[in-house]
């Protein structure tokens, strides 16, 4: 189920909300569970008993790995566990890639297994493996299925995210508090995630889909379609991310920050530390440094780098192109730790000039269907192949959506937060912000319901992975 | 910032909001039809095992929602003025209004359709037509090509599209009527041309395949509004439009069968000018088969039209250069029947397409 969609928003919530807010306090865990099941089962009615066997195996595992803690016996049960945690994934998401690879090196012809990707089965795989890794490591071993059940299974960031650690959440799992601050400010962060994902990204990837089906590219066209697009998939993920946050703060949960304005950053070390940022630490704490990190010398860090980044790119999709894409961020990522963030750090204008140049080639290579259209696609931001500077098409669309543009621009710098943030310190700011607040959020909240009944374009860019 | 009663405001706000458009949701009855989308509403799933396991209940149910949805006129119309007022949007789902005009932005040229409709055509010709035919072809232009060069929206190169469209079916005669018409030939909120101005199209229609026309009508308005196709889906508040028809002795004497369902039916249907679509009232609407008998012909001259629904208006006012006029649309009946109801033999043969069908050649049978 989409969060922004009508029976989400109009259906779902609101009986999911009220069962959850009457229940006493021992059995919101069971409504939040059968909840989530439900949400999870709406988009996959079959893959919910694959979700509830690895649910049950992670369990199984997190009660072996404590009760064998500091033995041999417990580093086997961690391992097996995260290898079956993988096993699954590799089946489900990369069966066809490898397959499809083996017969083009060897020219075999095993057919492809064709598996619909099971949604969300990287987060939650990710999220098992930090349970059980957590455990191994000395938390305390879930004992009731149930609230093991929920920190996996939870619907705000089941199927996108934010990918939650264990061990930040278990004590949330048991107990929680609920407040109007809470629940206000859960309400405030989901409506202003909705308005992104709605307003901005939907608007920007339609957009990115008229490029796409265009007969006629041109120079202004690519470069128009690479910037939608860098400005689509940050508003369609930060906004789905929000929501989750918004969602979580509602229910009594505080989830980890995804995203921290990364299109200000002014180097590629700095965009990773604010974007997709459970993602970025999760690799840190369960890949780089059980790999070693930067504790084996310099030569072993840089290969360590080259594998994280390799698995994140691979994580992302089972196409070449994401793997390049990894590959490019730990290029990137070496340079600047052996010697390039010094010469970034002498000019703040060129240094972002340089983040968000790269960055935006890395998402066209993110977002072609394989290699040989990210080469075209940026070939065509320089004119490569003979194209014309501008296309009646390109300068229609500019025009038409110059204004989601500017707005998607603005949102990305954090001037419009601390603005609002000066205005609120002011006795008299604070008391327009006050009257002016909720009736923006109402206004938001019926326009974008107005685009939901209005439309049905509205797939998560996120899902696919 | 926020104290604890600006935080209760904002929660029972969120409640209101989602609670009352739960329970409206729930109770309120949704539309029969969407009238302004001239469709009928996807029902309501029904819940079973079997749906429930393949997904087609939850699939079911997101278009049930989204279709039912209480005041939905109501929130499209918000849509549409929240993309062209804050967003400035040039168009809302490819539809736009210029000047009180409705116009869906038809581009771009899609060559590949050009292909398959003359290949259509080509059929017809190769099955049925010999060289004692006289067959002719013109294309109408959609409204888009009288507004978007004005109104800085994208348009086709449509003297391209007649040139390669005339070259595609180059066994036809190609009658041009283009430089006849204007944006006020149109109906501000349809996509269809006016039968009351379109006059002189028709003389060159028949001028071109060698006949002559009266041009003594009369012009009679039909009662109440008519909000046209476009208008419901631009969503936007814009002047209806008025129908209005004319008659004439030919007109008025000629008898018309509809073949499809065995039927005579009348030249303006007054039933359908009332109902859900008014532009239905020129010979019944998308009919697949029709033939205008002329009681009082001067001549024994009969014409087949390939037509889309363009063709439902301009034909009455052909009747009087010919004995008899079949309108036949292969967007409902295969070529391959044709045979068993027209005699070709003789015949002119005129296929009259509007832009918008050739352009999405794949309804053509």
């Amino acid at each position: 189920m989409l969060f922004s969609s009508i029976t989400f928003l109009y259906y779902f919530l609101p009986l999911t909300m009220a069962l959850y807010l009457m229940v006493p306090k021992r059995f919101k865990n069971l409504v939040l569970l059968l909840a989530s099941l439900v949400f999870y089962a709406w988009g996959e009615p079959k893959y919910v008993f694959l979700m509830a066997g690895s649910i049950l195996l992670g369990y199984g595992f997190g009660l072996l790995i404590e009760k064998f803690r500091g033995k041999r016996a417990g580093r086997f049960f961690c391992i097996v566990s995260v290898l079956f945690s993988l096993s699954f994934l590799l089946y489900f998401k990369y069966a066809d890639f490898f397959l499809e690879n083996f017969n083009a090196v060897t020219g075999a012809h095993i057919p492809l297994l064709n598996i619909a990707l099971p949604i969300g089965i990287s987060f939650y795989t990710f999220q098992l493996i930090s349970y059980t890794v957590d455990v191994y490591r000395g938390e305390k071993a879930q004992k009731n299925i149930i609230s093991l059940a929920v920190y996996i299974a939870m619907f705000p960031q089941l199927i996108a995210g934010p990918i939650v650690r264990y061990s930040h959440i278990a004590g949330q799992i048991e107990e929680r508090e609920y407040s109007w601050n809470g629940m206000a400010e859960g309400i405030r962060r989901f409506v202003t995630g909705m308005a992104k994902k709605i307003l901005i990204s939907n608007q920007l990837a339609e957009l990115c889909s008229v490029f796409r089906a265009s007969g006629e590219k041109s120079v202004l066209f690519y470069w128009l379609y690479a910037l939608s697009f860098m400005l689509h998939i940050y508003y369609d993920f930060s906004g789905y991310s929000d929501m989750a946050i918004g969602l979580g703060r509602i229910l009594g949960f505080h989830f980890q920050e995804n995203f921290n304005y990364p299109y200000i950053s002014k180097s590629i070390t700095e965009f990773w530390r604010r974007w997709h940022i459970s993602l970025g630490t999760w690799f840190r704490d369960y890949v780089y440094i059980p790999l070693g990190g930067n504790r084996l010398g310099k030569g072993r860090q840089l290969l360590n780098i080259l594998v994280v980044w390799m698995l994140t790119g691979f994580w992302h999709g089972a196409e070449w192109n994401f793997i390049v894409w990894g590959l490019i961020f730990a290029l990137l990522l070496t340079a600047e730790k052996l010697w390039l963030l010094k010469i970034l750090e002498k000019s703040k204008v060129l240094a972002h000039i340089y983040t968000l140049f790269l960055v935006m080639l890395s998402f066209i290579i993110f977002n072609a269907q394989d290699m040989g259209q990210a080469f075209s696609d940026i070939g065509g931001l320089f004119g490569i192949g003979g194209i014309s500077l501008l296309s009646a098409e390109a300068v229609y669309c500019l025009k038409s959506f110059s204004v989601v543009l500017f707005m998607g621009i603005v949102g990305v710098m954090p001037a419009v937060r601390n603005f609002v943030g000066y205005i609120g310190n002011k006795p008299a700011g604070g008391r327009i912000l006050n009257i002016a607040e909720p009736v923006i959020l109402v206004g938001l909240w019926l326009v974008m319901t107005a685009y939901l009944v209005d439309g049905s374009f509205n797939p998560f860019l996120y899902f696919r992975f | 910032m926020h104290g604890k009663k600006e935080n209760m405001v904002v929660c029972i706000l969120f409640a209101l909001l989602l609670y009352g458009g739960f329970l409206l949701c729930l109770f309120m009855p949704g539309p029969r039809y969407l009238e302004s989308e001239r469709r009928a509403p996807a029902a309501a799933p029904v819940l079973t095992g079997d749906a429930l396991w393949s997904g087609r209940f939850m699939t079911g149910f997101e278009d049930y929602g989204m279709d039912a949805f209480p005041f939905r006129d109501f929130f499209r119309s918000i849509k549409a003025l929240t993309a062209g007022g804050v967003f400035h949007r040039l168009d809302n789902n490819g539809v736009y209004v210029a000047d009180g005009y409705i116009s869906a932005m038809e581009y771009p040229y899609d060559d590949k359709s050009l292909d398959r409709a003359a290949e259509r055509f080509r059929y017809i010709y190769d099955k049925y037509l010999t060289d004692e035919n006289r067959v002719f072809l013109s294309v109408i232009p959609d409204k888009n090509c009288f507004l978007a060069g004005e109104y800085d929206r994208l348009s086709m190169d449509y003297g391209e599209f007649e040139r390669q469209m005339a070259e595609k079916a180059d066994f036809a005669e190609y009658i041009r009527i283009s430089d006849l018409l204007e944006r006020e030939d149109y109906y501000k909120t349809d996509t269809h041309w006016r039968q009351e101005r379109i006059l002189d199209v028709a003389d060159r229609l028949a001028q071109s395949m060698g006949t002559e026309l009266s041009k003594d009508y009369e012009t009679h308005g039909v009662e109440g509004d008519f909000y046209g196709v476009y208008y419901g889906q631009a969503a936007l508040p814009v002047e209806p439009d008025r129908i209005w028809y004319l008659t004439g002795e030919a007109i008025d004497n000629c008898r018309v069968y509809d073949w499809q369902n065995g039927r005579e039916i009348p030249v303006y249907n007054m039933e359908n000018a009332m109902g859900r679509d008014p532009y239905e009232m020129f010979l019944s609407g998308s009919l697949s088969l029709i033939t205008i008998e002329n009681q009082d012909a001067r001549t024994d001259k009969r014409l087949v039209i390939f037509r889309d629904s363009f063709g439902s208006s301009i034909a009455p006012l052909l009747i009087d250069g010919y004995s008899r006029i079949t309108l036949a649309d292969i967007r409902y009946i295969h070529p391959d029947m044709l045979g068993k109801f027209v005699d070709f033999e003789g015949c002119d043969v005129l296929f009259l397409y509007s832009t918008l069908v050739l352009n999405h050649s794949d309804t053509i049978k």
